[in-house]
């Protein structure tokens, strides 16, 4: 007689990891055998963890047709087990894992496209935030103007591609109509995947420059360092047309001042 | 910001003692333009976890036009590893914000050793099992600050140290933890044609006052070589056999609110309307011989 722990950990030797026939002897086979019993158990955990993936990976799961997606989905799972009962963060390393995963090198922009699909998952999901408070921004005095710190609205992405992922993403929509060829030579794109007030999510391509200012507040620098990497990208960039664009759109949505 | 209705909330008091449907997102959109005559909705908790965006704002407009019941499927309460105290802490968040008249989980555990299952997985209904979900039902009730009930699970398997037959574990359960009944009467079906007990008896095995939600959904029959098992599918019209042993349950345990789940291949939502409106049917033929 196995104790409770002995019981779930058993269970899900026999079920997540398949150790065939050690557990059975703790399933009663009435009619059906504990194997086939068991077997039930798996399939439905399967279904459930590929089900959750497919809701993610929609356009992934398209590009490479049902049969792989389910065959590179049971990999997944095996390597990275679920988490948590909140399905929400399931899913995370799948584009690293397409990245690395064999059957799929040749498809070189899809661990790109998981990647945009993910995005748009997390800002599907994200917190909301009331807009930048103008007035107060303007009171900021011009000489501080360079130490300001930025924030993006939680619902707000960059990401980075070689590839055309945008249009890749766009012709694998169910409502695309027209031509659904994608030039993979017709190069990458920089973009800003954001959530509007109406809580519809858009994808934005940015320019050089504007990308890289966007980066810059992402990730914490102040205000002069990412204008000055702006610039550096894109010396023809309209900062201020720029930056009041982003303001209004609800990108930056939070600003302070170090040691105010 | 998004545009809030001006309506204002139905209390958090009651869920009314008619049927109600499972909102799923596909359906949103039509429950919002044209809200349909059931008496209430319930959602899977979980659905809710995210920090923002469409699943909550739509919850918070349809919540306006009805009560509601939230229904958690990834508490794991039955697992021997912790209780995931974010996860409760979530689901606290949301009950602060959404006050539900109902909160459920099941009598099921979904992990171990860290790894989830996200299925709901059978209990060996052992002495030792019975203490430990009194516990961990005790502590999330306790957290929560509220009774929550348990829900009967549909299972393919028994374990071979099991004891204890299920209604009197839950039974057990419930007055020692102080939690309620959500009887699934789908459930009970499908676990007494896959282990073949008597349905019938199992309702009679639980006390009128614990039950205060009846669950009721659709099973798949899967067929093989050595026999048959129904899986708990969720994906089509309750079966007549079901229905009739809803009767049994209305007659035992009275007007409780009933539910009508609905899953995976999901109907327009008139066909769950219907459904709801089958169990009304049956409430009310109840209420009338009582009265």
């Amino acid at each position: 007689m196995l104790g409770l722990r002995e019981l779930q950990l058993g269970f899900a030797a026999a079920v997540l990891d398949g150790a065939d026939g050690v557990f059975d002897r703790h399933v009663r086979a009435a009619g059906l055998s504990g194997a086939r019993r068991l077997q039930v158990y798996r399939n439905n955990a399967l279904l459930s963890l590929t089900g959750a993936l497919e809701a993610v990976y929609p356009v992934t799961r398209r590009v490479v047709g049902e049969g792989f997606f389910q065959y590179a989905a049971a990999q997944y799972i095996a390597r990275h087990p679920s988490r948590s009962g909140d399905l929400h963060a399931f899913g995370e390393q799948f584009p690293p894992f397409l990245q690395s995963f064999v059957p799929a090198a040749d498809l070189v922009y899809l661990p790109d496209v998981a990647r945009l699909e993910w995005a748009y998952h997390r800002v599907f999901h994200a917190a909301d935030h009331r807009p930048l408070d103008v007035a107060a921004l303007a009171r900021v005095p011009a000489e501080r103007r360079g130490e300001l710190r930025f924030e993006l609205h939680p619902a707000a992405r960059l990401l980075e591609s070689a590839f055309p992922i945008l249009r890749i993403w766009q012709v694998n929509q169910d409502d695309h109509d027209g031509d659904a060829a994608v030039d993979l030579s017709e190069g990458g794109v920089k973009l800003l995947i954001v959530r509007r007030e109406n809580l519809e999510i858009e994808f934005q391509p940015l320019e050089e420059g504007e990308f890289d200012l966007l980066q810059a507040l992402a990730g914490a620098c102040d205000f002069a360092t990412a204008c000055g990497r702006a610039m550096a990208a894109r010396p023809t960039l309209d900062l201020p047309a720029c930056v009041q664009r982003h303001v209004s759109q609800g990108v930056l949505v939070a600003f302070h001042l170090p040691g105010s | 910001m998004t545009a809030k209705p001006a309506l204002s909330r139905l209390g958090p008091s009651s869920i009314p003692a008619r049927a109600g449907i499972g909102l799923r997102a596909e359906h949103y959109a039509a429950v919002l333009e044209a809200p349909p005559p059931v008496g209430w909705l319930e959602v899977h908790s979980e659905n809710y976890f995210g920090a923002g965006g469409k699943p909550l704002d739509y919850l918070e407009r349809i919540r306006a036009h009805y009560p509601l019941s939230l229904h958690g499927v990834g508490l794991s309460i039955g697992s021997t590893d912790p209780l995931d105290q974010r996860h409760l802490a979530s689901l606290k968040n949301l009950i602060r914000r959404f006050e539900p008249a109902l909160v459920s989980e099941h009598l099921s555990w979904n992990s171990v050793g860290g790894r989830y299952f996200n299925d709901l997985l059978p209990l060996p209904y052992t002495e030792e099992a019975l203490d430990h979900m009194v516990a961990r039902v005790v502590q999330v009730q306790d957290v929560l600050g509220r009774q929550i009930l348990i829900e009967n699970p549909s299972s393919y398997l028994q374990y071979v140290e099991s004891a204890i037959p299920e209604g009197e574990f839950l039974v057990a359960l419930a007055d020692r933890s102080g939690c309620g009944v959500l009887l699934d009467v789908n459930n009970v079906y499908v676990s007494a044609r896959n282990h073949g007990f008597d349905a019938s008896a199992y309702l009679r095995a639980i006390p009128r006052r614990l039950v205060q939600e009846i669950h009721l959904a659709g099973f798949t029959v899967n067929r093989f070589d050595d026999g048959e098992l129904l899986i708990d599918t969720h994906n089509r019209p309750v079966w007549p056999a079901v229905w009739a042993l809803y009767r049994q349950a209305v007659q035992r345990f009275g007007r409780i609110p009933t539910l009508i789940e609905w899953d995976t291949d999901l109907p327009e939502l008139a066909v769950l309307v219907d459904e709801a409106h089958r169990a009304d049917a049956i409430l009310e033929e109840h209420h009338a011989r009582a009265a």
